[in-house]
């Protein structure tokens, strides 16, 4: 068995894992960062994109208020290529109480919240999609955030710093000394082996999947796995964040990201993150509330639903006095900070949970600050300092601030100069052929990788066209690497075909639930071109998961039925 | 929602229908022959979901596409793609600048007026020079070879009034209870008059009085070049003057497919302008032969034709096509006797109003209109028929057979010269 | 303003054969469509039925059906009324030099893009030669190339060979070099079509064809289905005598060529039988009066224009042709003459949550119902219009694509519908 040795394991592969990565390589220690899935695969990857201001918690939640309004301003100053300064407006609409305006502007200023209010007419001006029943409208500092660049860029300035991130290695069990954690067992799910990863911590940064890694050690932490369902639009209705200027409920927010306009979201606690559906209801509502926002809402095309497990961290109440000391108490109710040493006696393991995507950095390091002083590194943090690198292919930014974001445009731009519009493969997303070849030498290792890597399959046709060419040219990676192995070339096909079929299942889940109009016409072309002209539903014999490609390790199944 | 939005929605939120298929790419003429147009879908429906109107323009093979609907036609969902199009290059267009030479060619009221009259010999001497051809590609990029129209000595107009002042008091005593304005388009006005002549003819030969309204450039050159802010007063200015007509139920009838499409539909649309006023006009516009198969509907059309024994070969213009209203020309002229229409099934001249007169489009344009060019040369007559002014001229510099607009031949049919 | 015999609406196999059929009974005919449709999306081959417990024989699985599933259209067709329009099918397509084979009673099976094997009933000559049952074997001497071009997007020669090779054939896939041409970008598999119209752009591929036959023995050599528009049985002749080797064509992702060539045959002759296409017309109103279909009515530019004929052929497709759409609501409803659909009673329980579940999705099977002479029925089982017949995708009660039936059913419906009353 390989074993492998680190000063810090980290558990998890999403903000919070790889903010930690990022920060503890920065500082000098080393670092090894396993996730059982792919980079973003748990909730970093199922989340609406919202760059918060802050003031979805001015009242409700003013320390989380202030933690975001920080970290907003600190995101986009180290990883605009990744964000999208949309701004963000506050609504009140018809169906909501006129004077809470009066208390969230209030709660801004007190929590240092940028906001001011705009006359009507020039939000409407702005968003001519907006109800014209509007009778309050309240400007933020919100924005969009591509969780997948971002997660993506923080492995790899970690990995300049000399950390390294496995995916698809999933924690089997925490090795022990005594009442020490001392690292972990892993299984490589492409390979099947089993991996001793020795570590003087290890930071348990598994989300809602925290619970069951503290259980590894022994320990109990309890971590409420929160569905929140969202909808993606086909395109843009709007380009400002639009949020209902009332208590934060469901169905109240709609993201513009890149493509596609989100609205979100639900919010049911469910037993198992893994195990969840989603529920027409959540949907119909979802769409009932939008139209109190954009008039017609319904009638715009849904593309497809997904849900996220929120990580809603319950403190134990036989527990609860005994946390109440010096350290704890400046840590935000909104993310826990959880010391197994004397939370339960057990060394060497520290989780953090709860929080949310904008504040990702900040939970880092206030993690690694803990870590650190343990292991006696005295670094200061500089994860607020130091710009995150953007992909090889892009310059850094230059120029003044707008110039530094994301714009919608980009990829069409990029295509038109380089006149590659023959070379599409996902002509929706318009992803070229070399990201898609990029993507899967980058390690993907089943095609809903590749759609998270650079978007193939999340246009309106949800996968119609480029599905079938992606498994192609993943095929043929594969392929060429076993060149004159007839029995691992063999399995490449059946890996292939095992890949196109998971994805097709995959898509099925998030199109189902708004089926109807024109994506309902689609997902019935799809399935003409599927099922009528390829016939792969008749490659199930010939498909089968295993060597690079994983499609159906129980480990990884999100979103599943029972 | 007022009507206007519902217009703005139906056509930006059309491109929720694509569903991806290509079948517009299929048909399209101009990416059948050119690799720098990647095709209706791509600068469509599906480029659209990346435009902002706040933020610069990401693309530019959108000027490519000739705005000749095909893709309208054969879309199953109902993408408003060539809509979508033109809006596209209105933002290039706003974000840019507009080059002299599309500014020039926009305008061919104003071009219309500077080579009319008596100097139109001249003028039309000049344009035939090679020498000057290529000062005006190098200087304006109109392309030497693209076929320019010959300048009219007399104007449409100044012959109407010419002709009413002559026929005043005879005409007073018949007068018919019916009337209809004609709106003749530049192109008859300063290039071809004897087209509105034998409009004006069928027209009374069916007992309508033929009125001359104040009228101007329906904007459509302006539109499709993307100068919607001009397209925008030209339209409104034609709203105002033909308003008095159409709020006494008298209906405009044209002979320019593209005029009449843009007063319908185009400019509407495409300009966002809406409006009960903009609403009535449209309502009440008709495409001559549009307006002669309604008539022959309703019992009323004057079928006393003499026969004109010969078979032509007939092009319905893409413009026409896009009114959706099948092949009144066909149709009507299927009553006279003798004659017969051989309809060309070509997708399009390439002219496409003025993209084929750019120096960087013309091959293109040529190119779309080989298929055409072959069916009226094969066709082996001297006249072909084409209800488009500049699809005409593009017809005949391709094919060199002579064109002309159906109605000069119902007007035939009627026993005009 | 032409006062019409029958107007069909819809544009696919279905509308064209059904206005072939009126025109050359000697009607006057307007076909109207809101654009072009399932000819551009398929395999360009004639599905019958999928037939695998019938020793892969459709017109024994058509019999089968008509006594098991009596509500199924096949059943009221008939087997006689599709034979007849396979006929007259390829009699026409003979006729345009784009031949048919196949036989009623033997599916054949041929490899998709990615390489599984579908049946089939008649195909299109061009691609006969990929009839699984003749592809040559693991162990052969022979083997199938399979070659395409890398700027084709819509086919990946090693995926297909892969998947044959599993399947114990003996494949090989290959890229072309892809011949000099004007064209830099952007390469369709309509555009290759045209290029493979030129006899040097196929001469080039068949040299290199010939190289590969020359070094490795291949009998036979898949191809995308690109192999000209106009003049496919000519190019895969051409291809076939250069490279040594029987050469076929597999159908590639839409749009589709051999689709298109199908479509291109029909209208035509169509138009020659003296029938008229309006392209572009979407059948946005219907005026019936005393259980009769009086006149259509079609978006124009500014307004609607009117349509009359003593007879209307419905042939507008199911969910994919636009001929059904689904409301958000959960409603389904024929969106031409807004005929009642037959669909299950609630949302829940239209799709499976499996996507390639056999028994296919039941929103996949709604549509219209009819009686046995094709006239749309209301919700009562009373006809909805005497003068209307339903054919095609639009029926209910049958899934086109699980049940490869999508021409066979699109022709014995047309034929049967327009023989009737």
């Amino acid at each position: 068995m390989q074993t492998v040795a680190t000063d810090v394991l980290v558990i998890g592969g999403g903000a919070t894992g790889v903010g930690c990565l990022r920060d503890l390589a920065i500082r000098g220690m080393r670092a090894i960062l396993v996730e059982k899935g792919d980079l973003t695969h748990g909730t970093t990857g199922r989340y609406h994109g919202l760059l918060h201001s802050g003031g979805r918690y001015v009242v409700k939640d003013p320390q989380s208020a202030t933690e975001c309004a920080r970290e907003n301003a600190i995101l986009r100053r180290i990883m605009p290529h990744c964000l999208e300064d949309s701004g963000g407006f506050f609504v009140t609409t018809p169906w909501d109480d006129p004077d809470y305006a009066d208390r969230f502007l209030a709660a801004c200023h007190a929590t240092g919240v940028a906001a001011q209010e705009i006359p009507v007419a020039e939000a409407l001006y702005r968003e001519p999609a907006l109800n014209p029943r509007l009778s309050r409208v309240i400007e933020v500092a919100d924005g969009a955030a591509d969780s997948f660049l971002a997660a993506h860029a923080n492995v790899a300035s970690a990995r300049e710093y000399g950390a390294s991130a496995l995916t698809y290695h999933h924690v089997v069990e925490l090795l022990h000394v005594d009442d020490r954690v001392v690292g972990a067992l892993v299984e490589d799910l492409r390979s099947g082996e089993l991996k001793r990863i020795e570590a003087a911590w290890t930071i348990n940064a598994a989300g809602a999947w925290a619970g069951r890694v503290a259980a590894l050690a022994g320990v109990t932490v309890t971590v409420t796995a929160g569905k929140g369902t969202m909808v993606a639009m086909n395109h843009r209705m709007v380009n400002t964040v639009i949020n209902r200027c009332k208590m934060p409920s469901d169905g109240d927010i709609i993201v513009p990201i890149r493509t596609v306009a989100v609205i979100g979201t639900t919010d049911t606690p469910v037993p198992n993150p893994d195990v969840y559906a989603i529920e027409p209801e959540e949907i119909t509502f979802m769409l009932e509330e939008g139209a109190k926002l954009i008039p017609g809402f319904a009638s715009y095309r849904a593309l497809r639903a997904w849900a996220g497990v929120r990580p809603l961290y319950q403190e134990e109440p036989r527990l609860a006095d005994g946390l109440r000391d010096a350290e704890n108490r400046d840590i935000s109710r909104a993310y826990k900070l959880l010391d197994h040493e004397r939370r339960d006696g057990v060394s060497g393991l520290i989780s953090i949970v709860g929080g949310k995507w904008t504040t990702y950095r900040l939970m880092a390091q206030e993690t690694v600050d803990r870590v650190a002083q343990r292991l006696g590194n005295n670094r200061p943090c500089r994860t607020h300092a130091e710009m995150l690198p953007p992909p090889a292919d892009e310059k850094p930014p230059t120029g003044g601030d707008a110039s530094r974001f994301f714009w919608l445009g980009k990829p069409l731009a990029d295509v038109e100069r380089a006149a590659d519009y023959g070379d599409l493969i996902c002509e929706c997303e318009l992803v070229t052929r070399e990201q898609v070849q990029a993507a899967i030498d980058g390690g993907a290792a089943n095609l809903d990788d590749i759609r998270r890597d650079v978007r193939v399959g999340m246009g309106p046709c949800q996968g119609g066209w480029c599905i079938y060419r992606t498994t192609a040219l993943l095929f043929e990676r594969i392929a060429n690497a076993h060149d004159g192995d007839a029995t691992r070339f063999a399995a490449a096909i059946r890996n292939s075909n095992a890949a196109l079929l998971h994805f097709l299942q995959e898509r099925w889940k998030g199109v189902q639930p708004v089926l109807w109009g024109d994506q309902l016409r689609q997902a019935r072309l799809d399935e003409l071109i599927y099922v009528g002209v390829l016939g792969v539903q008749r490659l199930g014999d010939l498909a089968e998961s295993g060597d690079a490609v994983v499609t159906d390790h129980p480990a990884i199944a999100t979103e599943r039925l029972e | 929602m007022g009507a206007g939005d519902f217009i703005e929605r139906s056509l930006t939120q059309s491109l929720d229908h694509c569903i991806k298929c290509n079948i517009c790419t299929t048909v399209c003429p101009v990416a059948a022959v050119a690799d720098l147009f990647p095709g209706p879908k791509y600068v469509g429906p599906q480029a659209q979901r990346f435009r902002r109107a706040d933020q610069p323009v990401p693309d530019v093979s959108v000027d490519y596409c000739s705005g000749c609907r095909a893709c309208n036609m054969a879309c199953p969902t109902g993408v408003h793609i060539a809509e979508l199009n033109a809006r596209a290059r209105a933002q290039i267009v706003a974000e840019q600048g507009l080059p002299l030479r599309n500014r020039l060619i926009a305008r061919s009221e104003l071009i219309g007026r500077l080579g009319n009259g008596p100097h139109a010999p001249i003028a039309n001497w000049a344009l035939r020079q090679p020498l000057m051809r290529r000062t005006v590609e190098y200087a304006l990029g109109i392309a030497r070879e693209a076929p320019l129209p010959a300048f009219s000595a007399s104007t449409f107009r100044a012959w109407f009034r010419r002709r009413e002042r002559q026929m005043q008091p005879a005409r007073r005593a018949t007068q018919s209870r019916r009337q209809v304005v004609y709106f003749h388009g530049c192109a008859t006005n300063y290039y071809e008059p004897h087209v509105g002549k034998a409009a004006v003819a069928a027209l009374e030969r069916n007992g309508f009085e033929v009125i001359l309204a104040k009228q101007n450039c329906c904007g459509l050159p302006l539109i499709s070049n993307g100068d919607f802010a001009t397209a925008r007063r030209y339209h409104e200015a034609n709203v105002r003057k033909l308003l008095p007509y159409v709020r006494q139920g008298i209906p405009i009838v044209g002979t320019s497919t593209s005029c009449t499409l843009t007063l319908k539909e185009e400019a509407p649309a495409i300009l966002g302008l809406d409006g009960p006023d903009v609403r009535l006009v449209s309502a009440h516009v008709y495409d001559i032969f549009e307006f002669l198969c309604e008539l022959a509907d309703r019992g009323e059309l004057n079928t006393d034709f003499r026969p004109v024994e010969c078979m032509l070969p007939y092009h319905p213009p893409c413009q026409l096509r896009a009114h959706r209203i099948g092949l009144p020309a066909v149709d009507v002229l299927a009553l006279v006797p003798g004659l017969r229409l051989v309809e060309s099934h070509a997708d399009c001249c390439g002219i496409a109003g003025t993209y084929g007169l750019k120096r960087e489009k013309y091959q293109i344009g040529m190119d779309v209109g080989a298929q055409l060019f072959a069916f009226i040369r094969d066709s082996g007559s001297d006249l072909a028929l084409c209800d488009s002014e500049t699809c005409r001229w593009q017809i005949t510099h391709g094919s060199d057979v002579a064109t002309q607009h159906p109605i000069e031949i119902l007007a035939e049919a009627y026993g005009e010269e | 303003m032409t006062a019409y015999d029958t107007i069909v609406i819809g544009a696919g196999l279905a509308g064209l054969i059904a206005a072939l059929r009126h025109a050359e009974q000697g009607q006057r005919v307007l076909l109207l469509a809101k654009g072009y449709g399932t000819t551009h999306w398929t395999a360009g081959c004639i599905d019958v039925l999928d037939a695998p417990e019938t020793g892969d024989d459709p017109s024994a699985a058509i019999e089968a059906l008509t006594v098991c599933h009596p509500t199924h259209p096949y059943a009221s067709a008939g087997l006689a009324n599709l034979v007849a329009a396979l006929d007259r099918l390829r009699a026409l397509c003979e006729a345009a030099n784009y031949p048919l084979v196949g036989d009623l009673r033997r599916n054949v099976r041929l490899p998709t893009a990615v390489g599984a094997l579908r049946p089939t009933c008649l195909l299109p000559a061009v691609m006969a030669a990929g009839d699984a049952r003749q592809l040559p074997r693991a162990g052969s001497v022979h083997g199938t190339l399979v070659a395409g071009f890398r700027e084709l997007r819509d086919f990946f020669p090693p995926l297909l060979a892969a998947n044959l090779a599993v399947q114990g054939y003996a494949a090989q896939g290959a890229y072309l070099e892809l011949p000099p041409t004007g064209r830099k970008r952007d390469f369709t598999s309509l555009t290759l079509a045209r290029l493979f119209d030129q006899p040097e752009f196929r001469a080039h591929v068949g040299r290199q064809l010939r190289r590969l036959v020359k070094q490795n023995g291949y009998s036979h050599i898949a191809l995308p289905a690109v192999l000209g528009l106009e003049h496919a049985p000519e190019v895969v002749r051409d291809l076939q005598a250069a490279a040594g080797a029987l050469v076929f064509e597999v159908p590639t992702l839409p749009p589709s060529v051999p689709g298109i060539r199908l479509l291109r045959v029909l209208e035509r002759a169509v138009i020659q039988a003296g029938g008229r296409l309006q392209i572009g017309a979407f059948v946005t109103q219907a005026k019936g009066r005393d259980g009769r279909l009086e006149s259509v009515s079609t978006a124009a530019a500014a307004r609607q224009q009117r349509h009359h004929a003593e007879r209307f052929v419905l042939a507008t497709g199911g969910i994919a042709g636009g001929g059904l759409r689904a409301e958000p609501s959960g409603e389904l409803r024929e969106t031409a003459l807004g005929l009642p659909v037959r669909a299950p009673e609630h949302r829940a329980a239209w799709f499976s949550p499996r996507v390639f579940d056999g028994a296919g999705h039941p929103a996949f099977r709604a549509g219209v119902a009819v009686d046995r002479r094709f006239r749309p029925l209301d919700l009562a089982d009373g006809v909805a219009y005497t003068n209307v017949v339903v054919i095609g995708a639009a029926l209910a009660g049958v899934d086109p694509v699980r049940e490869a039936c999508l021409e066979g059913l699109a022709l014995a419906t047309a034929w049967a519908a327009s023989d009737i009353g």
